[in-house]
């Protein structure tokens, strides 16, 4: 292990014990720990998406067009922009910068365009796939079939009370989430099936974020005694 | 007995008996027995199951420092199966801050094998037997993309490397010689892949996901949307066991390492969220 290793393991451990100082109470350390995750995670995710996107994609090939442009004049080529060397790159980064328009009074009715953009090319993505790829796909899984209970490879009677099983809890909470009509009757006793199956949903899911708060834990332990103290081989 | 009082039990007192819960069992290692579920054999299977001679396993992972120690084990246990299978590899970050994370851990099993390796074609190689594909924003824009053309949307590696010069990548095109995706994550990124990738492409999808996730994912297990699923650091634990049983490529196995510490927690945990419940309906029958 380098000198270089060994100091950034001790910031690690150090900055490890400021963002745990908050289980005490909230202190400056814990507030300077906080403040510097924020400013290095930007300063990287800054400077990573300059060099690995806006420059190759947007300044290089602007800046060999324009060279190109220099030498041989404009040429039809120059507006392919399937081509590395072409002047149509610009216009996506001047509608991206339409963004910094919101600082700018008076003009900052322009940031709708971006936004207006973006939230259209994403709802059209959106949409079918969320549709095609998971609506349906869950919808035809509730289906029960014989295959279930028996006769496929997949099937045997445990399995077609699993799919029993998920069916009503289906049903019973969309049930419960049916509002425009007042719970009595038949919705009564539907709902009341499905609060017992979106309980059990909370559960599991609490049960999961113990799990997973209990496993960043013991990453930063197993960090501290592995790495910085090294009492754990 | 007074209940009451257990109900104001300064809430620092709690963090301490839960660190004391973790860090004893790491310092003491007690070796338990990792159960493998379901989802995580057909995982492992579906690994398995991919010819190395036709086609790679695409690892796309987008988790950041936070969730490191959920995330990072699964990414190693994976990369151990693959070159053990000599299996190629492709890697890509759907999330800038994690992008060199995936670095650390490509490189850390890399040597690895090369330590035991005696000649080149023992060896695990850049460029031929994995490739990392770096980052592209955003993350749908990659997905799409690798379904017509993976050159066309990373031209060069995260070295910058452009990517015909990488023997591996002239046998690779697209989705169509990616036998398996596997997205590990904290966030939603298979089913990105089950709803992009899956359905416009035909691509079979694996997830590895952080146990906050898990509960989601479930279902599409079920569905046989997703092909299998590490769920947690005890996915991970699972994956590791799977892999050192079948290949023994040996290694740290830092979820495994951690089963015992999680169990530990999760006991006092339940032992809390009983005495916690018998408090307050004592206290409140006594109201």
């Amino acid at each position: 292990m380098t000198l270089g290793d060994t100091i950034w393991i001790w910031i690690g451990a150090l900055l490890t014990f400021a963002m745990l100082s908050f289980l005490y109470k909230d202190n400056p350390l814990y507030r300077f720990g906080e403040h510097l995750f924020v400013g290095v995670s930007n300063g990287w995710s800054l400077a990573f998406m300059y060099s690995r996107v806006i420059k190759p994609v947007m300044i290089q090939p602007f800046g060999e067009a324009c060279r190109i442009a220099g030498h041989e004049g404009l040429k039809p080529e120059l507006f392919n922009p399937v081509a590395h060397a072409n002047f149509l790159v610009i216009i996506p980064g001047l509608i991206g910068c339409l963004y910094f328009t919101r600082f700018i009074t008076g003009m900052t009715w322009l940031v709708r365009i971006p936004i207006g953009i973006f939230m259209g090319y994403y709802a059209g993505l959106a949409v079918p796939a969320t549709f095609e790829g998971s609506v349906f796909p869950q919808m035809k899984d509730t289906i029960i079939t014989r295959g279930y209970f028996a006769g496929t490879p997949t099937g045997s009677l445990w399995a077609g009370i699993c799919a029993l099983i998920i069916l009503v809890g289906v049903l019973g909470t969309l049930t419960y989430f049916y509002f425009s009509k007042e719970h009595k009757g038949p919705l009564q006793w539907g709902s009341r099936v499905g609060i017992v199956f979106v309980m059990i949903g909370f559960g599991a899911s609490f049960g999961f974020t113990v799990m997973a708060r209990v496993s960043l834990a013991i990453g930063r332990f197993a960090f501290l005694l592995h790495d910085w103290l090294r009492v754990i081989s | 007995m007074n209940w009451a009082k257990l109900t104001q039990i300064d809430r620092r007192i709690i963090f301490i008996t839960v660190g004391l819960a973790i860090l004893i069992p790491l310092i003491f290692p007690i070796r338990m027995p990792v159960g493998t579920q379901r989802v995580t054999k057909h995982l492992f299977q579906a690994v398995e199951e991919i010819d190395p001679q036709e086609q790679v396993l695409l690892l796309s992972c987008d988790y950041a420092p936070q969730t490191e120690a959920e995330n990072q084990p699964m990414t190693v246990a994976v990369l151990r199966h693959c070159f053990a299978r000599r299996l190629p590899v492709l890697i890509n970050a759907l999330y800038v801050e994690g992008a060199p994370l995936l670095d650390l851990a490509m490189h850390q099993v890399m040597d690895e094998f090369n330590a035991h390796a005696k000649a080149n074609a023992d060896s695990i190689l850049y460029g031929r037997d994995v490739v990392y594909l770096g980052w592209q924003p955003p993350p749908i824009v990659p997905i799409l993309s690798m379904g017509r053309s993976i050159k066309g949307i990373y031209p060069v590696d995260y070295y910058l490397t452009p990517m015909d010069s990488l023997p591996l990548m002239t046998g690779v095109h697209n989705y169509d010689q990616v036998g398996l995706v596997l997205a590990i994550t904290p966030l939603a990124s298979p089913l990105w892949y089950v709803m992009y990738a899956r359905t416009k492409f035909g691509v079979k999808v694996g997830a590895g996901c952080t146990a906050v996730c898990a509960p989601d994912f479930y279902p599409y297990c079920r569905s046989g949307q997703l092909l299998g699923m590490m769920a947690g650091m005890k996915g991970a634990a699972e994956y590791e066991e799977l892999v050192e049983n079948e290949y023994h490529p040996g290694g740290r196995r830092r979820a495994t390492e951690g089963m015992a510490s999680q169990s530990a927690a999760h006991l006092l945990m339940m032992f809390f969220v009983i005495i916690g419940n018998i408090a307050y309906f004592s206290t409140r029958r006594k109201s």
